[in-house]
């Protein structure tokens, strides 16, 4: 027990919130996506997601990229490398500690 | 608490990777990414058609000629283009016309995404490769052993390109969960090696496989289309 607590206590503190774990999950699928697909994706509201984006562009995994497609504003996400990594090593720790939680239970 | 924390961690398990599944669909659950990959197999036929049938070499003969009449000494160089020019319609107007469709109707609610750069799992490229090589080298044995005659060889060069093709897309749609990848993967591979029997030249192979991948592939891509297009309508319209 106390082992897979410290395992918990391991994961990345920002990945690890549910309405950001669903972005970057999103985004590490993908290329970029824009404002409209995350919200969809994620089904979290406009405001929630702009927050959980910042926070994630602030940490240097997120680049968020806003231009014009015709006369309206269109914001793009993607995952910088590091973002990427950091994600990829949540992932793999995760699924480790959830296959090691399958085994003993 | 234990059992607390893996339900919790089993649940996110889920989400993560039921997201990472449904924005690797994306790409693909409109049909228009299996109508371009028809539009290529199109561009192929007509491509074996030119170059490896009699009639069509005769009409590449004639080109050839005209252009020598028109441009003289530049003639070899306009072929050159004019071939690069059908290659970059066929590929960059097929992907131009994908885009403004998804911008203009099918994406344009459902938000645009831009697909990571190699979908095929290298595992799946690599095997590919194998199975191409795999195929021409059994066709070389079976002829070196006196089993099959010359023209073998030959027809095996596309079937296998047929095989990988059909495992490519197999590959696929295993990785991202789509089902209809994985059929037409297999039902196209396997009947595929059905070219291998017929007493078909070298062309004529290229002209069938092609042609079938095509049809397979715009008739799956069309009816997909057909559904998610009324789909978007019943949005757009409140429905």
């Amino acid at each position: 027990m106390a082992d897979e607590l410290k395992e918990i206590t391991n994961f990345d503190r920002l990945i690890h919130a549910p309405s950001r774990l669903a972005i970057m999950a999103v985004l590490s699928a993908c290329e970029s996506a824009d404002f409209t697909f995350l919200l969809n994706a994620t089904g979290l509201s406009k405001g929630n997601l702009s927050a959980h984006l910042s926070k994630l562009r602030d940490a240097g995994y997120v680049r968020i990229t806003k231009s014009f497609r015709g006369n309206y504003p269109h914001t793009t996400c993607s995952l910088t490398t590091e973002g990427r990594h950091a994600f990829d090593d949540y992932r793999k720790q995760y699924l480790a500690f959830a296959k090691q939680l399958q085994k003993q239970g | 608490m234990k059992h607390h924390i893996q339900s919790q961690v089993m649940n996110k398990q889920t989400d993560i990777e039921g997201l990472i599944r449904k924005t690797r669909q994306y790409e693909y659950v409109d049909g228009l990414r299996d109508l371009q990959m028809a539009a290529i197999m199109a561009f192929f036929v007509v491509f074996a058609w030119f170059f490896f049938t009699l009639t069509g070499v005769r009409w590449y003969l004639r080109l050839i000629l005209f252009l020598k009449g028109t441009f003289g000494s530049w003639a070899p160089w306009i072929d050159g283009l004019l071939f690069l020019l059908i290659i970059f319609s066929v590929l960059g107007g097929s992907l131009w016309l994908m885009r403004a469709m998804r911008r203009k109707w099918l994406w344009q609610k459902s938000g645009w995404v831009k697909p990571l750069r190699w979908q095929v799992p290298r595992r799946v490229s690599v095997l590919s490769v194998v199975i191409v090589l795999g195929g021409i080298g059994l066709a070389i044995a079976l002829f070196v052993t006196n089993r099959v005659e010359a023209s073998f060889i030959l027809r095996m060069l596309w079937v296998a390109t047929g095989w990988a093709f059909g495992y490519t897309l197999v590959g696929v749609g295993r990785e991202i969960g789509l089902k209809r990848y994985i059929w037409l993967g297999a039902v196209g591979g396997i009947a595929s090696t059905v070219l291998l029997f017929l007493p078909l030249t070298f062309g004529q192979v290229a002209i069938i496989l092609y042609g079938a991948w095509a049809l397979a592939l715009g008739i799956s891509g069309a009816i997909v289309l057909r559904r998610v297009l009324a789909k978007t309508n019943q949005v757009n319209h409140g429905g």
